[in-house]
């Protein structure tokens, strides 16, 4: 008896979870109006107020179902329409500081705001008038107003990032009251302010006071997603904040249920962590130019794969449409033969670089980083970087070569040829810096390397794993003039145990100019000392000089011609070396959709392929 | 004499878990000047008056701006409560929450595994003893040696390419509805073992080996004790000097390698997860970590190391069920 009933729990054992052990049998895209897009993450989000997301799929999501006021252009250096219309800096009175063909009259307002006296710039937006949430509710400039306004007081949102957002909105809070307004609307005392807007404009018109700075609106304008107030403000207090550490069930129910603005809804019932549903919003305030929908598809379904190698597959073989998440160049070869594939291998627009330790605290000073303080020394390596090399060896030709000021020769207006000043033929650049370390370090050891004093020179780089094929390559550059690296682990925190505190020699580094973050980003680079991206602490009056009139010019021409001046200094320092700006491949199946797009920094599945995507004739 | 052994066993698991509790809460943050930094990591674009802000307003929020020492007190005195912190996560979830809506799925592969493993694995190795130097033997020595040599994550990449992509005889990965319309129906578990099989496979080959082969050796040492002559002596039929002599006392070594994997149970396979889809503990602990967000880190470690040391309690114990002759501090 006990043999039988031992023998029936190993047999059921055995069966019980082969039972149902079958083909799923069933299509993998069965919905012919649905985009099937994978996705490489550990998890999808549980919350889509969008303000919290900020890793991950989430900003991505974020921005699909709310809008911010424009989105900036950065071909022309525009911002485009989103939830605003137009805008306008503007005089004392209200009135736009325009030329005569529209365009900002930049004479004007260096005039007007130029007088030190003069404290902020005043900025006037007009929104779109046919705006609703997706809930129905109409979004007026009192949803703005109160998106900022919140944003800048934090005894109500406890969002850090929200204040770094509003950091050039001369709106400010002290302890929960408002201690210096800078938004303005019909209901919220612009006429106090010498505003006069029309009753007729009193949901469309909101007045704006900014620091003095032209790059101040683009946080402003790009990154705040806008907020509808009927959701949030009857539910947001001081007890109960809009990022709240233990949020109660009503705003627990928001941060599920989006209602936004964007060109997409949630299915917040059939999303969860390891699908995420959007449908296009019917009633999205903008449309093609024939009155069309922007968009032709009506849903997406974004399915969550944590393992890049399942979700190619799981693309090869017809179960999703596309791979929003960018392969590595390995992939390349895998798509060759394959029908119905459409492969993207778009321009990038981070550079990586090599930065030099120059200017490490004293404590970690020492003779081997005493010569990265040499320019020369530094030129000298930057010309043994051979940027078509790497770019063939590491990322199998998919990559371009950068240009020393770091900012992209796509850029074509704003892209200074002057910083690439060093010769282009490879022979000659190893020459001319074995030159120059001769008259450096002229001793070599019996392996080639230079040394200093009796010591072979050897620097360690920091990078992560992946990084090492780089770094290899480097190794064999750099030997040619007699330079010894190696590869060091950076670890999870990089910046507390090493960028900060100047444990490091060199490592490389990410960076990615454009005419939207140049005010922020010249600083943190190359001006900011301690805790910032300037992790080789660089110091050059003449560069800060630069950065500084760049960033507070109030004429725009007169900033991009310093931003362009401002280039060969950066490429001159020799600090920050570009390697490479990798291409951003991706790919995606034209056997049910096709219209994909490439589009210059970003993967197969971004806003202009939405635009374009038709169902395929005769495609399943 | 038993009970005072099971007494200092518990009062030991007991002071080893504080000493756990206090570890888990000191280790993260070592290496970190300001634990706010865990949290919202400094970002090129941020000014440093801007990031000090960011940081005031951060160690208010998670109660980083008490000293380090209240931080501790407030921690103990939320654990004695049940409350593991809350999650970096948006929305800040409660950890505990996170950890429960995980725990059930990691059970499943972690359960089914253990229980194929062990009934199989068992089986085997009495097998393989018992026809010690033949070919069912020698297979059971060459395969644990091919299973030290594959990495589970190949076994798993392998099986999903060939059984799930290529033949189709099971689901490539998890479907994205398994969690969220899970069912307690037939329907509902048979897809939930549907989309296990392969996971479960991945995983219990080498747990199948790897008890086959300490069983075999638990077998065949204990074949060669005197006691199993003495019984052969005595005219004892085979299958009563197999299963009541040798196998029962073949189980101490076979009941430790148990307790370890018990201990395993709950922290699930990170890769095995993260190739299957499965939305387990593994892939939970790797979002923690990828996110910095360490109250969940701190809250996977300790439940890890609760069930460990449980885990070890409960073998310890179970020691003396089988051997009368284990005690604890016995001087003779």
């Amino acid at each position: 008896m006990a043999k039988r009933l031992m023998l029936l729990i190993l047999v059921s054992i055995i069966i019980i979870p082969l039972v149902g052990c079958e083909s799923p049998g069933h299509s993998y895209r069965p919905d012919e109006n649905t985009l099937y897009v994978g996705t490489v993450q550990t998890s999808f989000p549980s919350a889509y107020m969008p303000w919290l997301s900020r890793e991950g799929i989430a900003p991505t999501i974020a921005g699909m179902l709310y809008d911010s006021l424009f989105v900036y252009d950065e071909d022309s250096g525009n911002y485009l329409p989103a939830i605003g219309r137009e805008w306008y800096y503007v005089d004392e009175d209200g009135e736009p500081i325009l030329t005569e063909d529209g365009s900002i009259d930049y004479a004007r307002l260096e005039e007007i705001y130029g007088d030190p006296e003069q404290e902020f710039l005043a900025v006037k937006v007009i929104i779109h008038d046919t705006i609703t949430w997706s809930d129905g509710e109409p979004l007026t400039v009192e949803d703005i107003y109160y998106s900022f306004d919140i944003a800048t007081n934090n005894q109500l949102s406890n969002h850090a990032g929200a204040l770094a957002w509003t950091s050039d909105l001369r709106h400010k809070y002290t302890n929960g009251v408002l201690t210096q307004q800078g938004l303005f609307t019909y209901d919220h005392g612009a006429a106090r302010q010498g505003y006069e807007i029309p009753m007729e404009d009193k949901d469309t018109v909101i007045y704006l006071h900014v620091n003095k700075v032209l790059g101040s609106v683009t946080p402003l304008f790009t990154s705040v997603l806008i907020l509808p107030e009927h959701v949030w403000k009857p539910v947001v207090t001081r007890e109960s904040q809009l990022n709240s550490t233990s949020p109660n069930e009503e705003i627990l129910y928001h941060y599920s249920h989006p209602v936004g603005s964007g060109r997409w809804v949630l299915d917040a019932e059939e999303s969860g962590s390891q699908q995420i549903i959007l449908h296009r919003r019917k009633d999205y305030h903008r449309t093609k130019e024939d009155g069309s929908p922007l968009i032709g598809i009506d849903t997406i379904k974004y399915v969550l794969y944590q393992e890049i190698n399942v979700a190619i597959y799981a693309l090869l073989k017809g179960h999703i449409d596309v791979l929003s998440s960018s392969v590595s160049s390995n992939y390349l070869r895998l798509f060759e033969n394959e029908d119905d594939l459409f492969v993207s291998n778009a321009p990038g627009q981070f550079t990586q670089t090599l930065v030099f330790n120059l200017n490490p605290v004293s404590s970690e000073r020492n003779p081997m980083r005493d010569l990265l303080q040499n320019r020369d020394f530094r030129k000298a390596m930057a010309l043994a970087i051979n940027q078509e090399e790497l770019i063939a060896r590491v990322l199998d030709g998919a990559g371009l070569p950068a240009s020393a000021g770091l900012m992209s020769a796509s850029l074509e207006e704003f892209y200074n040829p002057a910083a690439d000043s060093l010769p282009a033929d490879y022979s000659t650049r190893i020459e001319e810096a074995n030159a120059i370390l001769d008259s450096i370090v002229p001793e070599k050891d019996g392996d080639g390397y230079r040394l200093l004093g009796d010591q072979r020179i050897s620097f360690q780089i920091l990078g992560s794993p992946g990084e090492q094929d780089v770094i290899s390559f480097l190794q064999i550059q750099l030997q040619k003039i007699g330079i010894e690296v190696k590869y060091a682990a950076k670890g999870t925190q990089p910046e507390s145990t090493y960028l900060y505190t100047s444990r490091f020699d060199m490592t490389l580094h990410g960076v990615t100019f454009s005419l939207s973050n140049v005010d922020i980003m010249y600083p943190a680079h190359f001006q900011t000392l301690g805790r910032t991206s300037n992790y080789g602490r660089l110091v050059n009056e003449e560069l800060n000089n630069g950065i500084h009139e760049m960033r507070f010019t109030l004429d725009l021409n007169t900033k991009y011609d310093l931003i362009k001046r401002i280039q060969p200094m950066i490429a001159e320092e020799y600090y920050k070396v570009p390697l490479y700006t990798p291409n951003v491949i991706s790919v995606a199946r034209t056997d049910r959709f096709e219209g994909f797009r490439v589009v210059e920094g970003a993967t197969v599945m971004n806003t202009e392929s939405l635009e374009n995507l038709r169902k395929t004739k005769g495609g399943r | 004499m038993k009970y005072t052994y099971v007494i200092k066993r518990i009062l030991y698991s007991l002071f080893v878990f504080a000493v756990v509790i206090t570890l888990n809460f000191f280790i993260p943050r070592i290496g970190v000047d300001d634990p706010a930094e865990r949290y919202y990591p400094p970002q090129g674009n941020m000014s440093e008056i801007e990031y000090e802000i960011i940081k005031q307003v951060t160690r208010q929020q998670y109660g980083f701006h008490v000293s380090t020492g209240q931080q501790y007190m407030n921690y103990l005195k939320g654990l004695f409560q049940g409350d593991l912190g809350t999650s970096f996560r948006p929305g800040s979830p409660a950890v505990i929450d996170l950890i429960l809506e995980r725990l059930p799925w990691t059970l499943v592969l972690s359960v089914s595994t253990m229980l194929i493993g062990v009934t199989i694995g068992i089986l085997f190795g009495v097998l393989a003893a018992v026809k010690r130097g033949r070919w069912q033997d020698t297979m059971l020595l060459n395969a644990s040696t091919i299973m030290v040599a594959l990495p589970a994550f190949f076994i798993a990449l392998i099986l999903s390419f060939y059984l799930g992509f290529e033949l189709e005889i099971f689901p490539a990965y998890t479907d994205s509805t398994m969690v969220s319309g899970f069912t307690w129906t037939w329907e509902g578990i048979r897809r939930v073992a549907q989309n296990a099989a392969l996971p479960v496979l991945s995983m219990v080959v080498g747990s199948i080996i790897s008890y086959a082969q300490g069983t075999r050796n638990a077998v065949i040492a204990v074949t060669n004790e005197d006691f199993v002559l003495t019984a052969r002596a005595k005219g004892l039929k085979q299958s009563t000097i197999r299963y009541k002599h040798i196998l029962r006392n073949s189980m101490l070594p076979i009941v430790t390698s148990l307790g370890m994997s018990i201990s395993g149970l709950i922290g699930g396979q990170v890769v095995i997860e993260q190739v299957f889809n499965w939305n387990g503990m593994g892939t939970l602990f790797l979002e923690a970590n990828n996110s910095n967000d360490y109250p969940l880190m701190m809250g996977i470690m300790l439940l890890l190391s609760g069930f460990t040391i449980f885990a070890i309690l409960v073998t310890d114990l179970v020691y003396v069920l089988l051997d009368p002759r284990v005690t604890v501090g016995d001087k003779r």
